[in-house]
């Protein structure tokens, strides 16, 4: 009987292995890697959102970005659409791409700057996701999970939220939260400025 | 292979909103044996319904766990893939006008279409006796245009800040507008929770503020008053010698599809929506009766209706703050009643607060990338002004060829062919599409004006919504598969209620008709069965 080599094991083993067993484990190891370096996800976040959320502000939302992304189920299924049969489930993980993605931010720092992307100032990180970003199509922000890039993505995530709304209107509205109903006839109350609070 | 029968009175064929309707009024008013057969699973629990909705805003994922059949892709506009207890109301948005005098009349008093062999008198207590039960929250527009007899169960779902705004700028164009009625509460009501705006009502109310029809199940259970039979698909009526009566229902227990069931009834209703009702009288062709249960006339899957819609956006120069409630609207039915010799264009108008043009974007006027603070000046610069949504359902005349057939390329797994849909409109329509759809836009046009604003866009959706219609009522068994109360003419122990027997669709949202109509028939089935305290 002839004898396997251990690369023609490896390779028969891994053919043996379902595909959907393969990328389950790369986006569990893409959140652990989201969850155990936030440093550069922190940063990106810190330079690409509102300077107003301040340094501990962007923390918070790359940490509910880093959330997102651990809770994200490939092949769920979607909402049902009206007047179609046809189902929608969730895509391929996001989470693998943009994990690499801030690697290569990271990777695009220390080449242009010989520093790590979190060591470089607002301008100077700004101008790396710029070019990171060159040649893509943007306008809209799309859906997180549609993101190309994970600068996108962590736009898109913050400026879907409730609190992004209240911001930009500085305004207490609470989008999408339990809130009295009697409260909806008057003008939402302004949020407190800074200085104010 | 193991036969299994169950007895009983009444054998409901559906769990949706219409088939609550009808279990609800019978477990009222007789002592009745119930048994309701639904093809899906039960549905998501109500203390889970908060996390579901997260997973939704999150991800856009479907709130309702596995609410499908799989192999069921078909042919066609299928409103929606649910199938579960519930039904498609488990995440219908809740709007409940009732239709308006004259759809009951459109021939009478307009010469299109047909006249439906009841009125809107006839039809008045049990659109009350509906609101009641659902608990429908709202306000007496203008008595000319929307009558009602008693005032409706809650007050309405208060106007918010932003629809005050629209509604003075719908009053400078001679709109009149009220607050859409609603089956959310604007109180509490029935055990079930205050409206607090969670704002996603379609798909999933977290609170259970809006109705849906597991809350008269869950009741009807625990008052041991009905049985529920899931994961249950009935697959043929079977009639007796005499081809008048339904012998007996043939379904497959999906969990045992070996071992099929026969539910034995006095009486069998068909409420499965406008969809499966028809596709099951049709799966039921036999020899006495080779064209399908109920179908003498031919007319079963005939007649399809619905209304389509004209959407558009204003920008207006108001500082309005989308989010306070989306999901709640104006409404009039100020066009809704064409005028003597005039050219019969018909339609409802609601407006909605809306954030359309007044997202977030990633770069400027020049195309240039945004990044920080100047997304965020951006879209502040962008919402100094507001928009508003403003859309039209307007009638569609249902042509006899607007249509349901088995199609004989798809089957399901037990071998029965899937439906295929065809929407057509009547001729009448087709020669006054354009031209209503023409006349919806210059209603917003003048809108626009009005408030000094501009119209940013308008649409037309082809797809006919709220749909209706397979089983038409009517007075004459030649040209209609049920009676005003909804009685197949062919089979006396057979009623099909709710969606199927409309005669056309309206140009407002149906839901609350269908109910109506179902409560109607159930009113009709009493007359055979034990009275309770008899």
């Amino acid at each position: 009987m002839a004898t396997l080599s251990r690369r023609t094991f490896l390779a028969s083993l891994a053919s043996a292995v379902p595909l959907a067993l393969f990328v389950r484990r790369a986006h569990a190891a893409a959140v652990i890697h989201l969850q155990s370096n936030p440093a550069t996800l922190d940063a990106l976040a810190e330079c690409v959102l509102p300077s107003s959320l301040g340094k501990t502000g962007a923390s918070n939302d790359a940490a509910a970005f880093r959330e997102w992304g651990s809770g994200y189920h490939e092949g769920a299924e979607l909402n049902h659409g009206y007047g179609t049969s046809r189902l929608r489930v969730t895509g391929p993980t996001p989470v693998t791409r943009w994990t690499a993605q801030l690697d290569e931010l990271d990777a695009a720092a220390r080449t242009k700057h010989q520093r790590a992307f979190r060591e470089l100032s607002i301008a100077d990180r700004q101008t790396i996701v710029r070019s990171a970003l060159a040649g893509q199509r943007l306008d809209r922000l799309p859906a997180v999970a549609d993101a190309k890039h994970v600068a996108v993505a962590v736009l898109a995530h913050f400026y879907d939220s409730s609190a992004a709304a209240d911001l930009c209107y500085e305004s207490k509205i609470g989008k999408a939260t339990c809130r009295p109903l009697s409260a909806s006839a008057r003008k939402p109350l302004p949020m407190l400025k800074v200085s104010e609070r | 292979m193991t036969r299994r029968a169950i007895e009983c009175d009444v054998c409901i064929v559906g769990s949706g909103i219409t088939a609550a309707m009808v279990a609800d009024r019978l477990s009222r008013t007789t002592s009745a044996k119930i048994v309701v057969v639904e093809a899906g699973d039960e549905t998501v629990p109500h203390a889970q319904r908060a996390a579901m909705r997260e997973q939704f805003l999150r991800y856009g994922q479907n709130p309702w766990g596995r609410d499908h059949i799989d192999g069921y892709e078909i042919d066609g506009p299928l409103q929606s893939r649910s199938m579960q207890v519930g039904g498609l109301a488990m995440h219908w948005g809740g709007v409940t006008p009732r239709f308006s005098p004259e759809d009951f009349k459109q021939h009478s008093l307009f010469g299109v279409g047909s006249d439906w062999p009841i009125s809107y008198d006839d039809l008045q207590p049990f659109y009350q006796e509906a609101e009641e039960l659902m608990g429908v929250a709202g306000e007496q527009g203008p008595p000319d245009l929307d009558p009602r007899s008693k005032p409706f169960p809650m007050p309405a779902l208060p106007l918010t800040y932003n629809l005050e705004l629209l509604k003075k700028w719908a009053a400078a164009a001679g709109i009149a507008t009220w607050s859409q009625p609603s089956a959310k509460n604007s109180v509490a009501y029935r055990g079930r929770a205050q409206c607090c705006r969670n704002d996603t009502c379609t798909p999933v109310c977290p609170i259970g503020a809006k109705y849906s029809p597991d809350f008269t199940w869950d009741a009807l259970r625990r008052a041991n008053k009905i049985s529920l039979v899931t994961r249950t698909l009935v697959r043929r009526l079977v009639l007796d010698a005499s081809g008048k009566r339904i012998s007996h229902a043939v379904a497959v227990d999906r969990d045992h599809p070996n071992d099929p069931i026969e539910l034995h009834a006095k009486v069998f209703v068909v409420a499965a929506g406008y969809t499966w009702s028809s596709h099951l009288l049709l799966l039921s062709a036999q020899t006495r009766a080779p064209n399908g249960v109920a179908n003498a006339s031919g007319l079963v899957g005939k007649y399809l209706a619905g209304h389509r819609n004209v959407q558009g956006y204003v920008d207006l120069p108001l500082r309005l703050y989308p989010g306070i409630n989306e999901q709640h609207s104006l409404v009039t039915k100020q066009f809704m009643r064409p005028k003597e010799g005039s050219t019969y264009i018909r339609h409802d108008l609601r407006i909605w607060e809306s954030s359309v043009g007044k997202t977030p974007r990633l770069t400027d006027d020049s195309g240039a990338v945004m990044l920080g603070d100047a997304v965020l000046d951006d879209w502040r610069g962008r919402t100094r002004t507001g928009t508003a949504r403003v859309r039209s359902y307007y009638d569609v005349i249902p042509d006899r060829a607007s249509e349901l057939t088995l199609d004989a390329t798809r089957k399901n797994e037990w071998g029965d062919p899937l439906p295929k849909l065809e929407f057509r409109d009547a001729p009448e329509s087709i020669a006054l599409r354009a031209e209503t759809e023409t006349s919806i836009k210059t209603v917003f046009g003048s809108m626009a004006k009005a408030g000094r604003g501009n119209l940013l866009r308008t649409s037309v959706d082809n797809f006919q919504d709220h749909p209706s219609g397979g089983c038409r009522m009517g007075n004459d068994a030649a040209s209609s598969v049920v009676d005003s109360w909804g009685r197949a003419h062919d089979h006396e122990n057979m009623f099909v209620v709710g969606a199927p027997t409309c005669v056309s669709g309206s140009c407002a949202n149906a839901t609350l008709t269908f109910c109506a109509l179902s409560l109607r028939a159930a009113h009709e089935m009493e007359r055979g069965l034990p009275r309770r305290g008899s």
